[in-house]
């Protein structure tokens, strides 16, 4: 018995030491920072005020709307992102000449950087930019200084952005769902002659939930900590501060504010963790959700 | 399947719609970073532009967008053997022994998973500079060596595996480092695989840890480099999108090559039950 303890001592010794060192270290040390006034400049001075920044913060008009555009954010490119990446998955599934080629073209921009993504969107959507070009065609003014640099178009152009980006990683994992149920429940209903809209709403769609709930969650989780498409594209002005920019900006510029900064992450990641712990639970469950 | 001709033409149809909107914006990254530098980059210049490979001249000769590109290799190497190695070793450990340390350790696993990493840029921060790997080569690869889901990924392939060959070779008296490179490993290549081509191409486009704990530009990767490069006056558009190509390359390339991997890797980690 205690040798086989030792072995997994062993085995897991890098495991573990990542584990201690740049995850619950960090988390704890971020937890204690939020009660302080810690300072890059100054961390000599750093003392403990309490509850202070959570309630600086909450108060705090710039932490305040970046909160609400997080959940734009958030509540925009979710839905948007999984009902195009079902359609996506519903298209692509069955085979047919060329599929292959559609299924990569739909998932390739899941594995390119989001810093080149980002460049190329600030391109396109500049004054006199592609898709600038394209929108003054159809008819849609487009802002003077492009989509970009508008309070009311930025973060709604980044979030269509974002869509495109991870539409098609959804529609992996959508495919793969549709992979795991069973043909004959398919075959039985074409004997009995039921039509494909009939198939899909009472076979694929029903026992694709799971699957979708694993999409909502694991989208919401990611999309709440956006981050590179605010700094490349906008740096956070015109309206597109969101939350961890919010952590970034009072962390690393201007006022060096750690323990402001580290406040704001926590009450990050207590939303992040709600989420969490929701499909934690979803997940546990056997029977269908609804 | 599909039985009626309207309704595969329509369905052709859609499909090449959406792949023009997938596809554009990468080719138009492609196709600016062949323009002749200072050129206008605009809505007609698609067709009417001249092919050169200006642009990528212009850039190596002015930055150290090479630099950039060979940090990211060396690092993302460096990162992906870790992964492959100790993610390998944690996942053998807790399949094949058993011990009161196991579940603990599991649980530290699943909780890393569930840990959103941005938040913890401050702490990092400033605890790369208290241990000193800040702004050195470790701040970019010390911290990534092992991943939970790596360890999840393997974990659940040695549980598949049997145990026979390795209850033989402890008998023959072979070395618990013996069994663990020269039998298990090379049977674990398939899971290995997925998780080497998972990490890479997390950490090849990785942006805001680089970008926290280091501000050398000869430590930059081409993901902060190209970022730092956006905002300089003396690089254009052309220049920007050619060093951006550098960085979607190597990605495309290993896609083509590599896209079972790939795509058993994202279901792997997604469907579980």
């Amino acid at each position: 018995m205690n040798r086989s303890l030792t072995k997994v001592l062993g085995f897991a010794l890098p495991w573990s030491l990542t584990f201690l060192f740049v995850w619950l270290f960090p988390l704890v040390y971020a937890l204690v920072m939020g009660f302080t006034d810690y300072n890059l400049l100054r961390p000599d001075e750093a003392k403990w005020v309490g509850f202070q920044n959570y309630s600086t913060l909450l108060a705090d008009p710039d932490f305040i709307n970046a909160i609400k555009n997080t959940f734009i954010f958030v509540l925009g490119t979710i839905p948007a992102t999984t009902i195009m990446a079902l359609i996506m998955a519903l298209l692509v599934n069955r085979s047919f000449k060329g599929r292959g080629l559609f299924r990569s073209a739909y998932f390739l921009p899941s594995i390119t950087s989001l810093v080149v993504i980002s460049l190329i969107f600030t391109n396109l959507y500049q004054r006199g930019g592609y898709i600038a070009q394209l929108a003054s065609m159809i008819g849609i003014t487009v802002p003077e200084y492009g989509f970009l640099y508008d309070n009311a178009t930025a973060l709604y152009s980044i979030m269509a952005m974002d869509v495109w980006m991870s539409v098609g990683y959804y529609m992996l994992i959508f495919l793969a769902g549709l992979k795991s149920i069973p043909d004959e429940l398919y075959e039985v209903a074409e004997i009995s002659g039921v039509g494909y809209f009939r198939k899909l709403f009472s076979i694929t769609l029903p026992l694709l939930k799971p699957v979708a709930l694993f999409i909502l969650v694991i989208n919401t989780i990611k999309s709440f900590q956006v981050f590179v498409e605010i700094f490349v594209m906008s740096k956070g002005k015109f309206d597109t501060m969101t939350m961890v920019y919010f952590i970034y900006e009072k962390g690393f510029t201007t006022t060096l504010q750690s323990g402001y900064a580290s406040a704001a992450a926590y009450i990050l990641f207590i939303i992040i963790a709600v989420f969490s712990i929701i499909q934690f639970f979803l997940l546990r469950r056997k029977e269908p959700l609804w | 399947m599909v039985k009626s001709p309207i309704r595969a033409i329509s369905k052709y149809f859609l499909l090449l719609a959406m792949l023009t909107v997938m596809v554009f914006p990468l080719a138009w990254m492609f196709r600016v970073a062949l323009m002749p530098v200072g050129s206008s980059v605009s809505f007609d210049a698609l067709f009417e532009s001249a092919l050169t490979l200006d642009a990528f001249r212009a850039l190596f000769a002015g930055t150290n967008t090479l630099k950039y590109l060979f940090n990211s290799i060396v690092v993302g190497v460096v990162v992906v053997l870790g992964n492959i190695l100790f993610c390998f070793m944690t996942a053998y450990g807790l399949a094949r022994f058993k011990s009161i340390i196991n579940k603990p350790l599991f649980i530290s696993v699943i909780i890393v998973l569930m840990i959103p990493s941005h938040i913890l840029i401050i702490p990092l921060y400033l605890l790369s500079f208290k241990v000193g790997i800040y702004d050195t080569i470790w701040a970019l690869i010390l911290p990534w060596l092992v991943n939970p889901i790596g360890i999840f990924l393997v974990k659940q392939y040695i549980e598949n595996l049997p145990t026979s060959m390795e209850e033989a070779a402890r008998i023959d008296g072979a070395s618990e480092f013996r069994i663990l490179f020269q039998i298990v490993m090379p049977l674990c290549k398939p899971a290995l695989a997925v998780l080497a081509i998972q990490v890479f191409f997390t950490n090849w486009n990785s942006f805001l840890f680089p970008y926290i704990l280091t501000s050398k530009d000869s430590l930059k990767t081409l993901p902060v480099g190209l970022a730092h490069l956006q905002g300089h006056q003396a690089i254009d558009w052309q220049q920007l999108m050619a060093g951006s190509s550098l960085a979607v390359l190597p990605v495309l390339i290993l896609f083509v090559i590599m896209q079972r991997h790939i795509v058993s890797g994202i279901t792997a980690g997604a469907i579980k039950q």
